[in-house]
């Protein structure tokens, strides 16, 4: 029990400390190839990625699509501009809700489970195992992740906006239909460009990449036993929506708020 | 009274007055320094003469009330005939406030197998991480073959765990892999050896633990004596020097446990090395153990050639071995 109430933001910050630590070593690992060493694992958690993970993403981002979609359109009809939907859905798609949308999903599916996975091993004496078989259980276990990430993670965003899209023109073209298709692309792409997907897709790449470390740490860390574990996963859960939020917020700021790119005013 | 009747009586009376042979034999080899020995004529351990101020407070809450926490601690080293190849200097190890090794200083001898002994919750496990560099010591110093294990860079404690098998408690088996590839996974890390010699080594070696059968099984669909064998066929594939076993014994019933010491005592005959078990099976150790250590209270009570130590006159380590429910360990 805390003893003055200084103790909780010390335990923060100590805490922070050590993720923080704990994230640069397993990046390092990665800048300095050490995690090609085992590219076999690397494959294997991309494909794990790939197969678990992507319809699920996808299948979110389709339906915060459709909420994009939707809203625009209604909101465009009420004061007047319905033929403007596409404004709310370009910037709504592209720039947050698609984001939000990955940053949810991995921390919810991919986050939970490597800290579920990681913790499981960790008090079932594997990576002791792997240590003792002279194996760095960091690189084999955390960096591997982080670079099947990295390989496979910008490609299924691209993939999740593009549904996000497409479910924004079913539903402001198609379910609504107060603009035509052709009127819908025109103002739709006026509002974006190759900047703007760059942008965003760093956006969800750093949220991942957060998400990725976060998960590993706290199953790397974990102790106690099962109830160990699962108070870590929950603590991952925690910390991983703050971050995605956090990382959103600051995208924002940095990409679009000095100049928001928007093609109004000449 | 003839000369010859006259030695007879001294004779007699000498073994009356000192219960032995008054012809001296060769003194036995007794590794306890001076001050250990006089204290021990004194009819006290030699450990006695610590503060009690010195002597961490969790090792005091197990101690009767009126004793002293080490008096059945005699240090005895006694000799056991080979190097050592792995040695424990004055090691002390402690978890926040809770101390579980307290001085430990023994050594394993090469090419027998050890037994590491001792009530639960006395430090035995930590013993065997500190072998590997999984744990460091606070104090004090773990030598493998004469190489100083805290001492050691990255690089350095990687390529020494190369030397040593593990089998864990469980097995340890790693749940996305069957029981080859877990066999297998030593070899394809660290070995250049082609598939079809990794599938020769894995399958001999499994078929020595007996799971020839169980190769494509995933470890959830083993029983636990059946993940320990595929731990212990893990453990061999890459001919260690030095075999660490941590209570392969528990959650077995006692049929499989005496297969199991079997099998230990058949793959350390064809292979040999250094083979260490930790347990608190007195029948495993005496069907298995060519060395015995006892440890207590985070030191070593006693150690030594198995057969010495089960005739030890200390009341420690004879209370244990017999597993008599009265003597100096109780339930604290």
């Amino acid at each position: 029990m805390p003893t003055s109430w200084l103790d909780v933001p010390r335990d923060w910050m100590s805490s922070l400390g050590d993720i923080a630590k704990f994230c640069w070593r397993v990046m390092v690992e990665v800048f300095e190839g050490r995690a090609l060493h085992f590219f076999g694992e690397t494959l294997r958690q991309a494909g794990i990625l790939i197969l678990g993970s992507a319809i699920v993403i996808w299948g979110l981002a389709f339906i915060v699509g459709l909420t994009c979609g939707i809203e625009g359109a209604y909101f465009n009809r009420a004061v007047g501009a319905p033929s403007y939907a596409g404004v709310f859905s370009a910037w709504c798609d592209l720039r947050e809700a698609m984001p939000y949308a990955f940053g949810y999903m991995m921390s919810a599916k991919v986050g939970t489970g490597l800290v579920a996975e990681i913790g499981a091993m960790r008090i079932s004496d594997e990576i002791d195992a792997l240590e003792v078989m002279g194996i760095s259980s960091l690189t084999f276990l955390c960096s591997t992740r982080l670079l099947a990430a990295w390989m496979v993670l910008p490609f299924m965003y691209i993939a999740a906006v593009g549904a996000g899209f497409f479910a924004s023109y079913l539903a402001v073209v198609q379910q609504i239909g107060e603009v035509s298709s052709g009127g819908f692309f025109l103002i739709f792409w006026m509002f974006q460009n190759p900047p703007d997907l760059l942008y965003s897709t760093i956006k969800g790449m750093a949220m991942a990449t957060v998400i990725v470390l976060v998960g590993c740490y706290y199953g790397y860390t974990a102790s106690g036993g099962p109830v160990g574990v699962g108070t870590a996963t929950a603590k991952s859960m925690v910390l991983n929506t703050v971050l995605v939020h956090l990382v959103g917020m600051l995208g924002t700021q940095i990409f679009w708020g000095t100049n928001p790119r928007a093609p109004i005013g000449g | 009274m003839s000369d010859e009747q006259r030695d007879d009586e001294y004779i007699d009376g000498a073994e009356a007055e000192t219960g032995a042979d008054p012809i001296p034999e060769p003194a036995a080899v007794d590794s306890r320094s001076d001050d250990a020995i006089a204290q021990e004529a004194a009819g006290r351990s030699p450990m006695t003469h610590e503060s009690p101020e010195d002597i961490p407070a969790n090792i005091h809450d197990q101690t009767r009330d009126g004793e002293h926490p080490y008096q059945w601690h005699e240090g005895v080293n006694r000799e056991h005939g080979s190097t050592d190849a792995v040695e424990f200097i004055d090691v002390k190890k402690s978890f926040g406030r809770n101390t579980v090794l307290n001085g430990l200083n023994f050594g394993i001898p090469e090419g027998q197998i050890s037994m590491i002994i001792g009530p639960s919750g006395t430090g035995k496990s930590v013993c065997i991480k500190h072998m590997v560099g999984l744990l460091y010591p606070d104090e004090g110093d773990v030598l493998v073959h004469g190489e100083s294990v805290p001492n050691m860079s990255d690089d350095d404690l990687f390529e020494m765990r190369k030397k040593f098998g593990v089998l864990f408690q469980d097995g340890a088996l790693f749940g996305s892999m069957n029981v080859f590839d877990n066999t297998a996974f030593p070899l394809r890390q660290h070995t250049d050896k082609g598939e079809d010699e990794i599938a020769e080594i894995c399958n001999r070696r499994l078929r020595e633990v007996g799971l020839a059968g169980a190769v494509d099984k995933m470890p959830n669909e083993l029983s636990g004596g059946m993940r320990k064998r595929a731990g212990f066929a893990r453990a061999l594939v890459l001919d260690p020097q030095i075999v660490l076993f941590d209570e392969p014994d528990s959650g077995l019933d006692p049929v499989r446990t005496a297969l199991l010491c079997e099998l230990i005592q058949e793959v350390h005959a064809e292979n040999g090395g250094a083979y260490v078990v930790i347990t608190h099976d007195i029948m495993s150790a005496r069907r298995v153990a060519d060395y015995l250590a006892v440890l207590w209270k985070g030191r070593i009570v006693e150690s030594g050639p198995a057969g010495e130590l089960f005739n030890s006159p200390n009341q420690f380590v004879r209370q244990f071995l017999s597993g008599e429910a009265r003597g100096p360990l109780g339930m604290e």
